[in-house]
């Protein structure tokens, strides 16, 4: 009986697995393939490689600059991010005042509503104070969003950390701003870790915004993958690539701080 | 260097009242106590000393400087917290090193004086440690240690005791009395345990819903307290305090007369110590009749708990008192230089 269950679990994790994986490793040997191959009614598995596409996308259609331009949007996003989540979700944390409950809800309530809703006023908007096509309209519309998840997550971490210890900071000498700086942030790191991550993967990966706000020099990778999609056939050896490249510094990232994501989800967010 | 709370209010944004005309005063170099229950306001008058707590009214001096409205980081005041208020993230050493890094000093008197105040304490073995590894009594050493590291002027404690199992709060107790001695630096403490009060104060102040009810010497405070609660409150067993009225002379309780010579007539509150009271062999002046309740041999006294109708008493006697069995009559006399009077309304005490 107990072998039975062992081998149930170990069916469902496969599948799980094969559900997760499939995809990906298709994309992944879809970058390696000729147009032939890549359309084949009946899928290729075993083929010559071709490295032809990574080449021709990133330098002879001058996709590079955009892995440049995603990294921009991401980076910055997710410190934009932190700097203005992390302290309100401090005060969130440590201090009681009249609606804080409902400005806490509120700033989920931002992720409400469909983006597609938001994102023609932000056109308009960022357009009438000029900033469209430029990358700080897109930073700005990812913060939107990710802030309130900084403020969500945080809010546990800091909640998490005994009253006591600003206290006893404030008494070994530190000002407000200073027990916050030099004790809290370091204490809440794993929390700010876990945060960065999720900041990052949704920046770098987000399409919509990106796509209606920038166009030309200011595209992010994900923005320019449609620009594959040709009148003579979509390039899909190219679209591989680009995405099979795109994925990298999320798994990168992942691995790196795979310990801190585990803690920072399993321990900040039920306390949120 | 006088510590000095003048007319200290506090209420809390959910109504409750802390302290109410709170006004206390102590000089450089005491260990003084804050006693009370909960409720009472100790913890929030300690909190208003460091800084963390402001004051709805009154003001708080200083050396002759009013300092209440200084950041608790301008006040010369470290704190020991009931739950230690370690930095998970920083060494045992870094710990008890931040205060004086952060009030810049330099590098090397840090070193010196970090491994002289874990020497003081009996934890340099534990340096390189972070704070999750230590045990109870070890955290807290360290955070006793991180309080008096930088010499401050007055070394604040907030019911540091409570989180430590029984022995290690008596062998903690006696350490801080020794610190204090070698030390000099002055002590705030608080608590709720008597027994802790009396050991380490010079002086005791007890609170009891938001005021100073006494503030003395804990001798004084045992023999001569201010009003009921606090008469009750020290000592276990408690006080024996029993409701009746003085005609004639007499304290009278029921059956129960008390010679009571020269004091005005009408309801009071007679209070006696178990340990002033005495089982005796014959009626007498100032006896009473009892029935023998419960006997408890707390080694190496006994106590005797006692019913005489409504009037309950507890008796505390040298062993002698072993062949007492429940049920049995005695007499116990009530010795007339041992008896406290209270008014039965304000229950302050009577002269």
């Amino acid at each position: 009986m107990k072998e039975g269950w062992r081998i149930a679990a170990f069916a469902v994790v496969i599948a799980v697995l094969v559900m997760a994986l499939a995809p990906y490793i298709w994309i992944v040997l879809t970058s390696f393939k000729t147009r032939l191959d890549a359309l084949a009614d009946t899928p290729v598995w075993l083929f010559t490689p071709t490295l032809d596409h990574y080449p021709e996308v990133f330098i002879g259609k001058g996709y590079l600059p955009l892995v440049w331009n995603s990294a921009i949007v991401a980076v910055s996003t997710t410190l934009l991010s932190l700097a203005v989540g992390a302290p309100a979700a401090y005060v969130f944390a440590r201090h009681r005042f009249a609606g804080q409950e409902d400005l806490f809800f509120f700033f989920l309530t931002t992720r409400m509503a469909p983006p597609i809703a938001i994102v023609v006023p932000m056109f308009l908007l960022f357009t009438e104070i000029g900033i469209t096509d430029h990358l700080i309209a897109v930073i700005i519309a990812h913060t939107s969003f990710t802030l309130s998840l900084v403020v969500w997550m945080m809010r546990g971490f800091f909640a998490d950390i005994p009253r006591e210890v600003d206290e006893a900071a404030q008494m070994d000498g530190l000002s407000r701003a200073g027990t916050f700086l030099r004790v809290l942030v370091p204490m809440a790191a794993p929390g700010l870790a876990a945060s960065a991550i999720l900041c990052f993967i949704l920046s770098w990966n987000e399409f919509l915004y990106a796509f209606i706000l920038v166009a030309f020099e200011g595209r992010t990778l994900t923005v320019g993958i449609p620009g594959l999609i040709t009148p003579h056939g979509t390039l899909w050896g190219q679209v591989a690539a680009v995405a099979v490249v795109a994925t990298l510094p999320i798994i990168a990232f992942t691995v790196l701080v795979q310990r801190h994501l585990v803690r920072g989800l399993t321990f900040g967010a039920v306390k949120g | 260097m006088t510590v000095e709370f003048k007319d200290i209010r506090k209420a809390f944004a959910d109504g409750t009242i802390a302290l109410d005309r709170f006004n206390l005063a102590f000089d450089e170099g005491e260990f003084i106590v804050l006693l009370g229950p909960s409720g009472s306001g100790k913890t929030t008058a300690c909190r208003i000393l460091a800084g963390l707590e402001e004051p709805s009214g009154g003001s708080v001096w200083v050396g002759g400087r009013d300092i209440t409205n200084l950041p608790p980081r301008h006040r010369r005041m470290s704190m020991v917290f009931q739950n230690y208020a370690l930095y998970g993230h920083r060494s045992v050493y870094d710990n008890i090193a931040y205060p004086l890094k952060v009030r810049g000093a330099e590098r090397s008197q840090i070193d010196g004086r970090v491994r002289e105040t874990a020497a003081m304490l009996d934890i340099s073995a534990l340096l390189d440690k972070r704070p999750r590894q230590l045990s109870g009594g070890e955290a807290q050493r360290v955070a006793v240690a991180r309080a008096l590291v930088w010499q401050p002027e007055i070394c604040l404690m907030d019911e540091p005791l409570s989180n430590l199992d029984a022995l290690l709060r008596l062998q903690t107790r006696t350490e801080l009395k020794r610190l204090h001695f070698e030390l000099g630096t002055t002590f705030v403490f608080v608590t709720h345990d008597q027994e802790e009060a009396m050991t380490l104060g010079t002086r005791i102040a007890v609170l009891r819903e938001g005021r100073l009810v006494q503030f003395d010497t804990p001798r004084e405070i045992y023999r001569k307290p201010a009003t009921r609660f606090v008469a009750e409150f020290i000592g276990r067993p408690a006080m024996n305090t029993i409701d009746g009225v003085i005609r004639d002379g007499q304290f009278r309780a029921g059956p129960l007369s008390v010679p009571a010579a020269g004091r005005p007539e009408g309801p009071v509150v007679m209070g006696a110590r178990p340990e002033e009271l005495a089982i005796a062999d014959a009626q007498g002046p100032g006896a009473g009749l009892f029935t023998v309740d419960v006997v408890e041999q707390v080694e190496p006294d006994t106590l005797i708990f006692l019913k005489n109708g409504d009037t309950e008493i507890v008796v505390r006697a040298l062993r002698e008192a072993e062949e007492l069995a429940p049920g049995a009559q005695v007499q116990v006399r009530f010795p007339e230089d041992g008896l406290h009077f209270f008014d039965p309304e304000t229950g302050e005490r009577i002269p």
